[in-house]
């Protein structure tokens, strides 16, 4: 088990205390200045330039957060976002073991439909294709707690950073005096732990669930009013 | 069989880890072979298949499945593989997740894949090695090959669960709920309708279900805290009584 040095409290795996660290950092990027700045994803989404946004992180980041805070802010793929495998996905996901290609029965259950189809030319599959790209960015994936790929990759917000704090406290209060038999029942027990917290609702009636889905589609529908204000300047020009 | 189940030893409490060293491996493998000398149980060329039949499964449908696979792959087998499986035996009573996944991956894989085996491995690998990935391609090749076993579609179920995909999950309990019927184990059907009935509320606000669900549950295993507690909290409408 791994006490972590972000945050002291009680996480599972090593593997979930990595992925606790980029959570960090997304919510980080996607976290608005209480001066009304704009935040770094923002700034980034707004102007496409991500060394000037990466300037403002405080000098003492550590390289490998610099170096992750770059990766979030390339632009996203044309096609499908299989960048997200690489996310943490936010605290609904941080304790999922690691998975990819191989294993996203989703795509690979989409991509036989597709193979079964019959196409009238290969200009068409192809076209068809894409468009199977883009309905996978944009369909709630099994593996990440049914949010959709691109909700993973736009990371959290500030609603869900508090959200983790009370999480991840609960979580330490109930898990770091117990001993476990193995590392996989303690994965186990965190994962139905944090299963049951995400559908309880909370005293305005909303779970910690609808919270995190309706802030990170906030923060898509942000992220798209920003670039196509910057493409339409950039025609104006 | 009674002697074979007192023989737990420390090695179930002690502290685990995922890979287990040759010699650590060697001694478990020694260990176990000891239990069955005491125990007399060496299959011979002429009883391997009866004595592995014998000792390793209990449940009907395993059953089954273990002797078409010894039938299909008589050849491939032999004494060789049934001491093997005995030795897996050992290890799944004294329940050292491991030695169970080592002697699986080091000795059993050399054989034809068995679908049985595989079930009970699984377990040990998701639930204790915590490889959900290795785990569930297993479970659904049991669902493909037993498809009236209820425990593959429990275990995926849970493990839907727990990826926090509810919809799959209640799609797969209600799969191990209509073949729980044939398959005599009251701590998977219990398992199964308390968790049916988890989902069945926190998905579709299905009070009524879920009340019903628990109910059962507990006509199975009347000792479940959870599901006692779970159903009074259901009985007078509070959310969350876990």
């Amino acid at each position: 088990m791994v006490k972590t040095r972000t945050t002291q409290y009680w996480i599972p795996t090593l593997e979930a205390n990595e992925k606790l660290t980029k959570m960090l950092m997304e919510n980080s990027l996607n976290s608005p200045y209480k001066d009304g700045r704009l935040s770094l994803a923002e700034r980034f989404w707004a102007t496409g330039n991500s060394a000037a946004s990466l300037k403002t992180l405080p000098s003492n980041t550590a390289r490998e957060l610099k170096r992750y805070a770059r990766k979030l802010l390339r632009p996203w793929p044309k096609g499908r976002y299989t960048p997200s495998y690489r996310r943490s996905g936010g605290i609904l996901n941080i304790f999922t073991p690691p998975w990819g290609k191989q294993e996203d029965e989703l795509w690979e259950a989409m991509l036989d439909e597709w193979r079964r189809q019959d196409f009238p030319n290969d200009t068409e599959r192809q076209e068809a294709r894409r468009a199977l790209k883009q309905k996978w960015n944009h369909t709630p994936h099994p593996f990440f707690a049914r949010l959709t790929p691109a909700q993973v990759m736009i990371g959290g917000g500030e609603q869900e950073a508090e959200l983790t704090k009370e999480f991840t406290k609960k979580l330490n209060n109930q898990f770091s005096r117990r001993q476990f038999e193995s590392e996989g029942q303690a994965l186990v027990d965190t994962l139905t732990f944090l299963r049951a917290w995400a559908i309880a609702p909370g005293k305005d009636g909303q779970t910690p669930s609808e919270i995190i889905i309706a802030e990170r589609t906030a923060l898509l529908a942000r992220r798209e009013e920003l670039i196509q204000q910057r493409e339409a300047s950039s025609q104006g020009e | 069989m009674s002697n074979i189940r007192n023989t737990r030893s420390s090695r179930a409490q002690r502290s685990p880890h995922l890979t287990l060293s040759a010699s650590e491996y060697k001694d478990g493998v020694r260990q176990a072979d000891e239990i069955l000398r005491d125990n007399d149980l060496i299959p011979l060329d002429e009883n391997w298949q009866e004595t592995v039949l014998h000792w390793f499964v209990t449940e009907d449908i395993e059953r089954k499945a273990l002797a078409d696979y010894i039938e299909e792959h008589q050849e491939a087998l032999g004494a060789a593989w049934a001491r093997e499986m005995l030795r897996m035996e050992i290890f799944f009573q004294v329940n050292d997740h491991n030695i169970i996944v080592a002697h699986y991956d080091r000795t059993l894989s050399q054989y034809p894949r068995c679908i049985v085996l595989d079930m009970w491995v699984a377990d040990h690998i998701f639930r204790h090695q915590g490889d959900f990935w290795r785990a569930r391609p297993m479970y659904q090749d049991v669902q493909e090959h037993l498809p009236q076993h209820p425990k593959p579609y429990y275990e995926v179920g849970f493990m839907n669960h727990l990826l926090g995909d509810l919809p799959s999950a209640l799609e797969q309990f209600n799969r191990a709920a209509k073949r729980i019927d044939g398959y005599d184990d009251d701590e998977l059907a219990a398992r199964v309708f308390y968790n049916r009935g988890v989902t069945r509320y926190a998905l579709e606000k299905d009070r009524k279900g879920a009340i019903t669900d628990l109910e059962k549950a507990l006509e199975y295993k009347p000792n479940y805290p959870q599901a006692k507690k779970l159903l009074r909290g259901l009985s007078i409408r509070s959310w969350l009584p876990w």
